[in-house]
């Protein structure tokens, strides 16, 4: 099925290409190969060194946007006043798009050097970040209620039924949240670096590409990249939800 | 155990990436920023150098904190740099009159009597102050029309240096020459000089018409257009003029793609690259000026006049495909550099 699925895409494409400046499936094949290990003369570098640097500062920004985000959304659920105090905060921020963070971002972070990257960090940290704690809140908050109580009628300690209840059924959230997170950070990467100049990412190498002209090919195989990426990505992480979680 | 593989590819990934962000021996890394954030990065220590047009390059110098350590006389000497060019060929009186108030713009620029005035419309046009402007003017020639020979040099290197990606085939011409003689139309040049050498108040019949021309910003090398207004030279051929300003020459090709401008001074490496690479249907009616721009450093870093000590380095252009790119190519390739980002 799924190669079938292939196969109509293939066609769909030639299908467009015809009727359209879209340059053909095996052009874009052919250049896609050729700049996964050779640079492109104008940027001098590879489309593996581009994707390496978007991933370098998604990663770093993920992380950061987790290590806050996951223990905050477990403890804010589990914390009926903190719920009260965060709750309103976040879905106030949320619904801002990472990009629309962008100019303020520049401002905000001027005095330091490399203003541009620390801004791009900022904006993949604020499209990781939303996600993922949602994701763990909403897991952290329905642990089923008759487990707590007949904890609670075991009188074990509040420590424990975190750990032992409520850590668990969170690690779901975890898992999603990571992966949700990530992939709406790669996406905000990439938006990020076609804004500003960024020296390298495979959002300036679509930019550059598109400026410099004649060059849809590349363009194309630029996207592929980016799909390619966020599709390992995400696998890589369904297969690491099957390690964590066993039982699931 | 299965989780450490997952762990250790995921640090692989990082360590990687970390690594592309060290810059190799050999190498210039090249970054992309308007010449007015240029000088203030300098300034900064967030660049080494940059390579910029006039009036940059002096207000770099005259500021105290950046030091030319080559003009682009020395890297390419009497180089074509901005141009005048319009999609508009096929009409002969738009491009009569337009070729006509460049002329005598770039005439009462060369002309010495008018060298006070000349200083303040470049102040006025730049912003500048009066010291950085005649630091500047002394390193820029006003020409009205490129030189042809040198001028193909910019085909050759972009084809050479991989930029161009059709060949002039591909765009329906026979040949190189042939397609070079639509590019470089210098007939309407030949006609007003010739007119203008009989008589010096010649004037071409008024077009009564309005024409959208694009600049860059702050470029002192199109001082001409800014006098052709000034010096009302537009209105007496009958011509309003819209200004419109880009970042940079690529930029500017855009605005022609568009439709934005019918007109436009822009430098000739993006003309002749997005001409071909895009089929932008342009042709150079005039030229602006030759040389005027340099590679600046900054005075307390350890570049010392030599090329190759900018291997390295971060050097700032103002876009992929500009006359400076196109500059700093050719010195890199003398030095045996590579470009990167």
């Amino acid at each position: 099925m799924r190669l079938r699925g292939a196969i109509l895409l293939t066609f769909l494409w030639y299908l467009i290409s015809a009727f359209t400046d879209l340059p053909l499936p095996h052009e874009v094949a052919e250049t896609f190969f050729i700049l996964l290990f050779n640079s492109e003369p104008v940027l001098g570098k590879t489309l593996v060194q581009h994707a390496a640097a978007s991933l370098f500062r998604v990663l770093t920004a993920s992380l950061l946007a987790f290590s806050i985000a996951i223990p905050l959304g477990i403890v804010s659920a589990w914390n009926r006043s903190l719920t009260e105090i965060v709750m309103p905060m976040v879905e106030a921020l949320r619904p801002i798009p990472p990009l629309a963070w962008i100019p303020l971002a520049y401002v905000i972070f001027a005095p330091l050097p490399n203003t541009v990257q620390v801004s791009q960090i900022f904006i993949v940290f604020v499209g990781a970040f939303f996600p993922c704690f949602v994701s763990v809140f909403d897991y952290s908050r329905n642990v089923p209620e008759e487990l707590l109580e007949m904890a609670r009628v075991f009188r074990a300690p509040e420590r424990l039924i975190l750990r032992d209840i409520v850590l668990p059924h969170s690690l779901q959230g975890v898992m999603s949240g990571v992966r949700i997170g990530l992939g709406v950070g790669w996406m905000s990467i990439i938006a990020a670096e076609m804004i500003a100049t960024s020296g390298e990412g495979l959002g300036y190498f679509i930019l550059v590409m598109y400026e410099v002209g004649g060059r849809t090919a590349e363009i194309v195989a630029g996207m592929a990249m980016i799909g390619t990426v966020g599709y390992f990505m995400n696998w890589l992480l369904l297969k690491a939800e099957r390690l964590v979680m066993p039982w699931r | 155990m299965k989780r450490l593989i997952a762990l250790a590819v995921i640090l692989a990934v990082i360590l990687t990436g970390c690594q592309q962000a060290g810059v190799e021996k050999g190498e210039i890394r090249v970054v992309a920023m308007s010449p007015r954030d240029m000088v203030e990065q300098l300034k900064l220590g967030e660049i080494d150098a940059f390579v910029a047009w006039e009036p940059f390059v002096s207000e770099a110098v005259v500021n105290g904190n950046g030091k030319i350590i080559a003009t682009s006389a020395d890297i390419w000497p009497n180089h074509p740099c901005c141009v005048v060019a319009t999609t508009e060929k096929d009409n002969t009186e738009l491009v009569t009159a337009i070729v006509w108030a460049h002329v005598k713009a770039t005439r009462f620029i060369n002309n010495p009597e008018n060298r006070e005035k000349v200083i303040r419309y470049a102040m006025e046009f730049t912003g500048k102050s009066r010291e950085v402007i005649e630091a500047a003017m002394t390193r820029i020639k006003f020409v009205e029309y490129p030189d042809e020979e040198e001028f193909v040099k910019y085909y050759e290197n972009l084809e050479k240096g991989g930029y161009l990606k059709r060949s002039v085939e591909e765009l329906g011409y026979e040949s190189e020459d042939d397609f070079l003689q639509d590019f470089l139309y210098k007939e309407v040049y030949e006609y007003v000089n010739g007119k203008l050498a009989e008589n010096e108040s010649w004037m071409p019949e008024k077009v009564n018409k309005t024409v959208r021309i694009g600049y860059l910003t702050a470029d002192l090398h199109q001082l001409a257009f800014y006098v052709a207004i000034k010096e009302g030279y537009y209105e007496q051929v009958g011509l309003q003029v819209e200004a419109k300003e880009f970042a940079n020459g690529v930029m500017e090709m855009e605005g022609f793609k568009n439709g934005e401008i019918e007109v436009g001074y822009l430098g000739g490496a993006p003309a002749t690259l997005k001409r071909i690479n895009d089929n932008i249907r342009i042709s150079i009616i005039a030229g602006a000026n030759s040389e005027g721009s340099a590679i600046v450093a900054k005075d307390v870093s350890s570049i010392e006049s030599s090329i190759e000590e900018l291997a390295g380095k971060k050097v700032a252009i103002p876009g992929f495909g500009t006359v400076q790119d196109f500059l700093l190519r050719m010195v890199a390739e003398r030095a045996g550099l590579r470009i990167t980002v």
